[in-house]
């Protein structure tokens, strides 16, 4: 499988999970990997939520330090396939 | 006239830690009792909710008691303030050895010495936490969420008593996730009271047998970053002595049901503070509102 469905692939499943951890109704549709993570209405905590969710379903521990660089989903999905997802 | 009142609480200030700092301890400690004794004459609303606090959480089941218990805990803040504005002329050097007794579980030891590794502290309104973030800061920075006065003047003094150690204040309104990974990616304390009462990301959990909105965030930032987590707390066992104790480490890995998890943890932290509480009832802070119902 090339790099790119990958991304596309965690990107979709991210934003699954995402649709669970949100606290705010959403329109998902128009979010994608440029999307920051502030733009999706995640406050700090529900953050937490989405990274231990995200350890559970795609089985990728993220450390402190890669968490809070993270910016966008598309970087979180390249995080993630770095990190063995 | 705001400004007024800040350089008139500003003075007041300057003129009690005049007398904290040269007085004998003994006697800043009857000025401070004094003190209390007044705040708990003029403030009857703070005085209802720590009796009915205790009553409730049935570590005292007569009201008058629970009054008096009430009002040692008043008078408990009082020292608190004094203590830590003295901490500095007994907690430097070889002399802590004198004033505090030290009972870290060993595997919180390894952990506090371990300079690659942060740590998360928790704890309640028990006791002498400021004592117990001075010692601490002797393995490394500690951190913790303060709140930033009002007056700026008094900020400024505060901050400047507090420099003489190695505590970082993340003010309250900055208190995000974000800052606590920073700080555990730093390998440093992070030392969060998780005991009051939780407006939004709560979860229920029991405090004394009774449902409180407790903060997520520290079970949470465990659970993400495996950063090692107990409780820990200081109490005052005399005059200027005190203990300084911890759980274990709390090991709970992540076993996929997230709010099992949370509540896990929170469970255990709530009963090793009940347990700490049970030992000195009157070292907690009973006026604040820890239960909303």
């Amino acid at each position: 499988m090339s790099e790119k469905p990958k991304a596309d692939l965690i990107v979709e499943k991210l934003r699954e999970i995402m649709e669970t951890s949100a606290t705010e109704e959403l329109d998902w549709s128009n979010y994608g990997p440029q999307s920051t993570i502030e733009s999706l209405g995640l406050d700090s905590l529900t953050i937490l939520d989405l990274l231990y969710d995200v350890e559970q379903e795609l089985g990728v521990h993220l450390e402190a330090i890669d968490i809070v660089s993270v910016g966008n989903i598309g970087e979180m999905a390249s995080l993630l396939i770095d990190r063995g997802a | 006239m705001k400004s007024i009142r800040h350089i008139i609480e500003y003075c007041l200030a300057r003129i009690l830690l005049l007398f904290v700092d040269n007085l004998p301890f003994g006697i800043s400690c009857l000025v401070a009792r004094g003190a209390a004794n007044l705040w708990w004459a003029f403030d009857p609303r703070r005085r209802k909710v720590a009796r009915d606090n205790i009553l409730r959480s049935g570590i005292e089941t007569d009201p008058k008691r629970a009054l008096a218990m009430a009002r040692g805990a008043t008078q408990h803040m009082a020292l608190l303030i004094v203590e830590s504005l003295r901490s500095h002329q007994f907690l430097t050097g070889e002399r802590f050895r004198d004033h505090l007794e030290i009972n870290i579980k060993p595997d919180v030891l390894a952990a506090l010495e371990n300079p690659d590794q942060g740590l998360i502290m928790a704890s309640g309104h028990f006791g002498n936490w400021e004592i117990a973030a001075h010692f601490l800061s002797r393995y490394k920075p500690v951190v913790g969420i303060t709140r930033r006065m009002n007056n700026p003047l008094m900020e400024k003094l505060v901050q400047s008593r507090k420099s003489s150690h190695r505590f970082r204040p993340i003010p309250k309104r900055d208190s995000n996730s974000a800052r606590f990974l920073e700080v555990l990616e730093n390998k440093e304390i992070l030392a969060l009271l998780f005991d009051q009462h939780a407006a939004t990301h709560n979860m229920s959990i029991d405090f004394f047998g009774h449902p409180a909105a407790t903060f997520k965030t520290v079970a949470m930032l465990h659970l993400v970053t495996r950063a090692p987590l107990c409780f820990g707390a200081c109490r005052r066992i005399g005059p200027l002595k005190f203990e300084i104790f911890t759980s274990h480490l709390i090991q709970c890995p992540p076993s996929g049901n997230k709010n099992e998890d949370i509540r896990s943890i929170l469970n255990q932290l709530t009963q090793y503070l009940e347990d700490a509480i049970g030992q000195a009832p009157d070292q907690y802070v009973w006026g604040h509102r820890r239960w909303r119902d």
